[in-house]
């Protein structure tokens, strides 16, 4: 199980068939479109424009659910969004189909209400500021606009500034001594705003006019023609209206709860009509038939080619593809493997050359998943997260997959958790000597394996050790591949001499680090191993270049390569110790904190309290560091021996649904 | 009672360790956390993907911390049964913290830079967020590494100094 075999096929059928065969197809999912070639007679359907129709139907159901999220919230429990999608029959589905349009015309009258809502809220606002406003005013009994009795002027506005009616009086004094007649209040005042009312006789209305611009005096903007108050008063029955209103509509709004799974399904509606028409845009039709052609999985080719010849009035050509043709790339593999697809998947797909990395892979990542989280009570937790996962809920394709990671992953934490004896850190031996008066020393590791933080150079060693292991199995897939192609002498040259080098200097190298572990004779052996492979890299490395200096100076340059390159990657499996480390030695400090009182009462409630929070913490911030740091070791360690990458991942013309799927029957 | 100096220059590389790569972490998880803020403002179903980012400059406090732990109950300042240790000893421990320090220190704020970026990935292509996680955690790499170091030395001193 790997890459699946892709088939190229042509379809061809009859025009009256088309509509259904097309919906069937999409249904089936398996068949990926390309634009069939252009033939003489035939025409291309222009769907551009019923594309962007649709699309802009599936905003406004998109649009809809986010109003209806906000004025009518459903109570969305947990359950049902793991649940994932509910499933429609065929028939059912059409059915429902039917009121497309319907819904669509709910969906615009929710989006009305919305946008009036909208509306209302931007008048009050305007509405409330033009209210603040006249609030300076509110207490001159007469219009703004008066303009003063028969004998007298009447001068309404303001100053920017903070006044008392001396000081104003004083100004106008000083402007022009003048004016004699002038009496002047003061309405309202306050740090930027003075609002005044001046009185003048008739004949000195023009110096008294000159004399109050000069010290800053400005009419109002707006005058009212009533009394101030009056008009204050109409602003704020304007507001209460426009609330009224503004609340009618939410309360509208509100009654439209049970749209949200209808909304919903019309956004999967106008999803699916979307896809169908750009799928559509790639076949070719005349007056009689319609012709397309694509790429299927050859596992599904032979039914779907009984299907489509069975039922519609259609015929199934299928071919092989051809060598240069860009070929999609579809993953199947056993549920070992195919549960780090996406992995795989998030760096790139497997390119035209590459084999499926998954199945070697899988072990790899477990593996090195367990030694990083390394303790069982927290992959205990995790399997046991996952596995009620699996029984309770319905997950998606994809879901069932990432939890089958994290159960694998999980075992093996709880395998490498035993194996150097951590169970929630030191937990056993923190409540043996806590509670039960057993001595510290006399406590046995629970180990079953040792413990890294008691001898964490052996534990490096292994490290440095599983590393080689990894890097030796990408090789091995490096080999394979080029031995499949048919260059038999390159996979010889390009794996056996690092094998030699890397499996010569290693005991070399573990003896630097601890001089007592080797036996000579290893040492003596990696030296001639490490002789061999350090000229046979020479030899070999250089071989493409033309002439013996090119040979030679490649060879040695391969050599450094080689040397650095192996060098870098087994020291970067380093990370296996510190990670585990890490996650240990902080759920070690969790204990003792939770631990520290020394009433024994005491003791047990800030261990009941701190034990969870603590480990429930540390459990979440290693999961995220081991996660990436596994993915990492695969990607750059790992894939670097062997994978090219760059696959184009099949895309079949599909039902792409998110809240309902469509059972084909 | 002894010449405490030795001990006292452990525990400043102990605190140290803890000290800035902590800081270091404060400031790379606020530079992320600021720019995944900005993402959530846009988008707040895009959160979960957002503080994933955010926490992985997070990890180099932590480790100074371990490092900080370990030292702290190799000397006994932690833990019990405290007797001073040599003035050389201290010194020796106090290099020993400096790679997780700096390191530490400087790994974080990288980290969270090359983070920030990737809220970008996550704004955009949603899908690619894993690519974002993979730029970032390639920094963290040299804060393992310092970890290393730093703990190894640590482990190797009290053995040589019994």
């Amino acid at each position: 199980m790997a890459k699946l075999k892709m088939k190229r096929v042509e379809i061809v059928s009859s025009i009256e068939d088309s509509q259904d065969l097309f919906d069937f197809l999409q249904r089936k999912g398996v068949l990926e479109l390309h634009e069939f070639e252009d033939v003489e007679g035939m025409s291309r359907l222009s769907v551009g424009a019923t594309v962007s129709q649709l699309d802009k139907y599936l905003g406004i159901t998109l649009a809809t659910q986010k109003t209806l999220d906000k004025y009518a919230p459903e109570k969305k429990s947990l359950l049902r969004s793991l649940n994932g999608a509910e499933e429609l029959s065929v028939e059912n589905y059409e059915k429902r189909a039917s009121d497309a349009d319907g819904l669509l015309s709910e969906c615009m009258k929710i989006l009305s209400l919305s946008k009036k809502i909208d509306e209302y809220s931007a008048e009050i606002v305007r509405l409330t500021t033009l209210a603040e406003g006249l609030k300076p005013w509110l207490s001159l009994d007469v219009p703004m606009q008066y303009k003063g009795t028969e004998k007298t002027k009447a001068f309404i506005g303001s100053f920017q500034r903070e006044m008392t009616l001396e000081q104003l009086l004083s100004e106008i004094a000083v402007a022009d001594d003048s004016i004699e007649t002038v009496s002047a209040d003061i309405i309202s005042s306050s740090s930027d705003l003075t609002c005044v009312f001046i009185l003048c006789s008739n004949d000195e209305e023009k110096k008294t006019e000159a004399a109050l611009r000069s010290i800053g005096f400005v009419r109002p903007p707006d005058p009212t023609r009533h009394v101030p108050s009056v008009r204050y008063g109409k602003y704020l029955d304007k507001i209460k209206e426009a609330e009224k209103n503004r609340d009618e509509c939410k309360k509208k709004l509100g009654e439209y709860k049970d749209f949200h799974r209808k909304a919903e399904f019309a956004a999967d509606y106008f999803t699916i009509r979307r896809d169908r028409y750009k799928g559509l845009s790639n076949i070719a039709i005349d007056d009689k038939l319609m012709a397309m052609s694509g790429y299927v999985p050859e596992v599904y080719c032979e039914k779907l080619k009984k299907q489509v010849e069975q039922k519609y009035t259609a015929a199934m050509e299928i071919y092989e593809p051809e060598e240069d043709e860009d070929v999609p790339v579809l993953l199947k593999n056993r549920r070992f493997g195919g549960a780090i697809e996406s992995v795989t998947e998030m760096y790139s797909l497997p390119g035209k050359d590459d084999v499926d990395p998954n199945p070697v892979m899988a072990i790899f990542y477990y593996v090195f998943f367990g030694i990083m989280l390394s303790d069982a009570g927290y992959g205990l937790l995790m399997v046991i997260a996952m596995i009620i996962a699996k029984a309770k809920f319905k997950l998606t394709a994809k879901m069932k997959k990432t939890t089958d990671m994290f159960l694998y992953c999980g075992i093996s934490t709880v395998f490498w958790g035993a194996m150097f004896g951590s169970w929630f850190g030191d937990i056993v031996k923190v409540v043996a000597v806590n509670f039960f008066g057993v001595a510290e020393e006399s406590f046995p590791s629970l180990a079953l394996w040792f413990e890294p933080v008691v001898d964490p150079m052996r534990m490096m060693l292994y490290s440095f050790l599983f590393g080689i292991i990894h890097l030796f199995a990408g090789l091995g897939v490096r080999f394979y591949m080029l031995w499949k192609s048919g260059k038999k002498l390159d996979a010889f040259c390009d794996v056996l001499p690092v094998y030699l080098l890397v499996t010569g200097v290693a005991p070399i190298g573990a003896n630097v680090i601890d001089a007592t572990i080797m036996p000579p004779i290893a040492l003596t052996v990696g030296k001639y191993l490490a002789l061999a492979g350090a000229v046979l890299v020479v030899l070999t490395s250089g071989r493409s270049s033309k002439n013996i200096f090119g040979k030679l100076f490649g060879g040695l340059y391969g050599l450094y390569n080689t040397g650095a390159g192996y060098l870098g990657d087994i020291l970067s499996y380093s990370r296996l110790l510190a990670l585990g480390l890490s996650t240990g030695v902080i759920a070690t400090v969790i204990n003792m904190l939770a631990t520290m009182p020394s009433n024994k009462a005491v003791k047990l409630i800030m261990l009941i309290v701190v034990f969870p929070l603590g480990h429930g913490v540390n459990i979440a911030v290693n999961l995220i560091g081991t996660y990436v740091h596994t993915n990492r070791l695969q990607y750059v360690e790992f894939f670097s021996k062997f994978y090219e990458g760059g696959g184009r991942s099949f895309t079949p013309l599909k039902i792409n649904t998110k809240y309902y799927s469509i059972k084909e029957d | 009672m002894g010449d405490y100096l030795g001990t006292a220059l452990a525990v400043l590389g102990a605190v140290l360790a803890a000290a800035l790569a902590g800081c270091g972490s404060a400031i790379g998880v606020g530079i992320v956390g600021q720019a995944g803020a900005g993402l959530v403002s846009e988008d707040p179903s895009k959160f979960g993907k957002a503080l994933i980012l955010q926490i992985l400059p997070g990890t180099q406090g932590l480790y100074g911390f371990l490092t900080a732990f370990l030292l702290l109950t190799r000397i006994h300042v932690i833990g019990g049964d405290f007797s001073p240790i040599t003035t050389s000893t201290g010194l020796m421990y106090f290099f020993a913290c400096l790679p997780m320090a700096i390191a530490g220190f400087v790994s974080a704020l990288y980290q969270a830079k090359a983070a920030a970026a990737g809220v970008g990935i996550i704004a955009k292509k949603p899908e690619e967020s894993g690519k974002a996680i993979t730029f970032s955690a390639m920094v963290e790499t040299y804060a393992v590494l310092a970890l290393l170091i730093s703990v190894l030395a640590i482990f190797s001193i009290s053995g040589i100094v019994g």
